[in-house]
């Protein structure tokens, strides 16, 4: 059976500019930094809490990555940069 | 101000000062941003994002110099001012990192996490290298106790 495409949804995923998407903000897991280190990271760029830290933190070292946030692409730029400035591998993905 | 001194036989100290003074130069020489820019295909992008990396990457490193290079360092004594704090963890993993790459580069992810390394086996280099890993660490896990 053939597949059967809606045009204006193409049209409308084709022409969607970016910054109007939904950006992941995503950790990958190293084997240099110190789970410590990564929780208070978590915890100072995010503001989020302990456990919320540990969670991520727990899914980066056991898991290989973490989506720490997710939202409009500015914000996710800054949250990307400010992860590396604390040499944490993070990078920005589209949210599908 | 934050001190404290470091639980280290000073003759492994001694060992690893010039390890650390090789690697915190081969660290500031290199420089080169091994982070992923967001957005690649953008060349003016690109060079905002790594001169801005670069520029934070400067700052912490000279509080770590301040460091390595404070007489009281090579008997143990760790010296931070409360507002360098940051930037002394970011510089010691960037250390770290570099030791990583560098002296300690045959060792595998698994080694490092779980701290399983048979040094006995390894030469001197490793040897030393994975010790300034470890005394680095050490005292970032005092620093965090002490911000926390």
């Amino acid at each position: 059976m053939p597949l059967s495409v809606n045009p204006e949804t193409i049209e409308t995923t084709e022409t969607e500019p970016e910054l109007d998407q939904v950006w992941k903000v995503i950790v990958l897991n190293d084997p240099v930094n110190l789970m410590n280190y990564v929780v208070m990271v978590f915890r100072k760029v995010f503001g989020y809490g302990e456990q919320k830290a540990i969670k991520h933190m727990k899914e980066v070292h056991e898991l290989g990555k973490s989506i720490l946030w997710t939202g409009e692409r500015e914000q996710a730029e800054s949250y990307v940069f400010q992860l590396q400035k604390w040499r944490l591998q993070a990078v920005l993905e589209k949210d599908d | 101000m934050i001190d404290f001194q470091i639980q280290v036989d000073p003759r492994i100290l001694q060992a690893i000062l010039p390890e650390l003074e090789k690697t915190f130069g081969k660290a500031s020489r290199t420089s080169g941003v091994s982070f992923a820019c967001p957005n690649p295909l953008d060349e003016d992008f690109v060079e905002a994002w790594e001169s801005g990396l670069k520029e934070e990457f400067l700052n912490d490193r000279k509080v770590l110099a301040r460091l390595l290079r404070n007489p009281k360092f090579k008997h143990g004594y760790v010296e931070v001012q409360d507002d360098e704090v940051e930037e002394l963890l970011r510089s010691l993993t960037e250390l770290r990192i570099t030791l990583r790459e560098d002296s300690l580069k045959e060792l595998t992810d698994e080694d490092l996490e779980k701290g399983e390394v048979e040094l006995e086996k390894k030469k001197s280099s490793v040897r030393i290298g994975y010790f300034a890993y470890i005394v680095m660490a050490e005292i970032q896990e005092k620093l965090i106790a002490e911000c926390s």
